[in-house]
């Protein structure tokens, strides 16, 4: 807990795995209940579009969790792996933590499919995080602490004890 | 590791005595307050010292202090008594979903992997030489895989579902009720159980309800007893 660059509103590594997991597919499934209610509710005839956007909602709004949630998942495991090898946290973990997932999810399509999911996801991960640093980079700029002007006159009354 | 064994304690350094000699406050400041004029003679001085500004402020330690607003553990009533301590609704619900649904994705994938060992392709009787044909061994494999993928997160999907609804109708209750403890909980499983089934009928819902504050009150007897 002593290097300055760990983000510490995050539990320690082996346990994270399980909260980014639970995270994910929370947002998954609650993402997939509008995205899926919305589009059941759209393609459903008058009449039957409430019991429509439910069935849709049924079916497809775990399926999305699930989806998010095993990225998620295997993102935190692979980030956590990494950085018990690497010893070190920047942006590279990210990266070929993304490699690492965008291969494991494509495994049974072939290695050229998986290598190719696996540069994709590398990819979309180094965009990520290139542009958090950026943003980061422009936060601590405009944030940038600024040195107090010392007065030079002498106050009118002096400070006593 | 604060997060796990409770709140830092905030050491605070005796107040000095009020009242003190020019000389006393001059070694302890490095200048003699009754000479001031103005700031930059104070500025001036060798005896501004940083971590003497605040002493909760903890500058002579790690960086920990920055975060003790972020690691603040939830303060309702009966909290902290689970597997982990919580920050609050979020932390519940995260892992809540995160553990169930791996839970359920094991003991679903073990289910598959029996389904697909019993249901393994049997050899073909070659028409020429009536010898049977061995199954490679990729399409076993693939047998196998095909049943694990699909009993696996069907049944963890279903679990983690319930344990949303469980953990958000638990953490509203909470909230409501203004303390945490296990009526709250035991409603919530019915509920939840309750409404996962609510598109099926009034049987399975009641079925469902039970079975969910069954587990319920296992999850809160093992709070209690085994931790």
């Amino acid at each position: 807990m002593s290097t300055p660059e760990a983000d510490h509103s995050r539990d320690p590594c082996p346990i994270v795995i399980l909260n980014d997991f639970g995270g994910a597919f929370s947002m998954g499934v609650i993402g997939g209940c509008v995205w899926h209610g919305i589009k059941g509710f759209r393609n459903s005839p008058y009449g039957e579009r409430r019991i429509g956007a439910i069935s849709a909602i049924k079916a497809r709004a775990p399926v999305v969790g699930g989806n998010f949630g095993t990225w998620g998942g295997l993102f935190s495991f692979y980030d956590c792996s990494i950085k018990a090898i690497r010893k070190r946290e920047d942006a590279w973990n990210a990266i070929i933590a993304g490699f690492c997932v965008g291969g494991s999810l494509a495994i049974r399509g072939g290695p050229r499919h998986t290598f190719n999911s696996a540069v994709t996801c590398a990819c979309v991960l180094g965009v990520f995080e290139g542009v958090g640093m950026m943003f980061q980079r422009y936060m601590a700029w405009a944030n940038k602490p600024v040195a107090m002007p010392i007065p030079d006159q002498p106050q009118s009354a002096p400070l006593g004890a | 590791m604060s997060w796990i064994f409770g709140g830092k304690k905030q050491e605070q350094q005796p107040q000095q005595a009020p009242v003190e000699d020019n000389r006393q406050a001059t070694n302890r400041l490095g200048f003699d307050p009754s000479q001031i004029s103005d700031v930059s003679t104070i500025l001036g001085s060798v005896g501004v010292d940083p971590t003497r500004l605040h002493p909760l402020a903890g500058l002579d330690k790690e960086i920990e202090f920055l975060d003790l607003d972020e690691e603040k553990l939830a303060t309702l009533e009966g909290t902290g008594n689970g597997l982990l301590p919580s920050r609050g609704w979020t932390d519940d619900l995260c892992y809540g979903a995160g553990s169930v649904y791996v839970s359920g994705l094991a003991f679903g994938g073990l289910r598959g992997f029996s389904e697909g060992l019993k249901h393994l392709p049997v050899g073909k009787v070659d028409p020429v030489t009536n010898e049977v044909r061995a199954v490679p061994f990729k399409l076993k494999l693939n047998t196998i895989l095909n049943q694990v993928t699909k009993h696996g997160p069907h049944m963890g999907n279903s679990a983690g579902v319930l344990a949303i609804m469980y953990n958000l109708i638990d953490s509203s209750l909470d909230n409501l009720r203004g303390k945490h403890d296990d009526l709250n909980s035991l409603a919530a499983g019915a509920l939840s159980g309750a409404l996962f089934k609510s598109s099926s009928g009034v049987k399975p819902m009641g079925y469902s309800a039970g079975v969910m504050t069954l587990a319920a009150a296992a999850w809160c007897g093992f709070k209690k007893y085994l931790i």
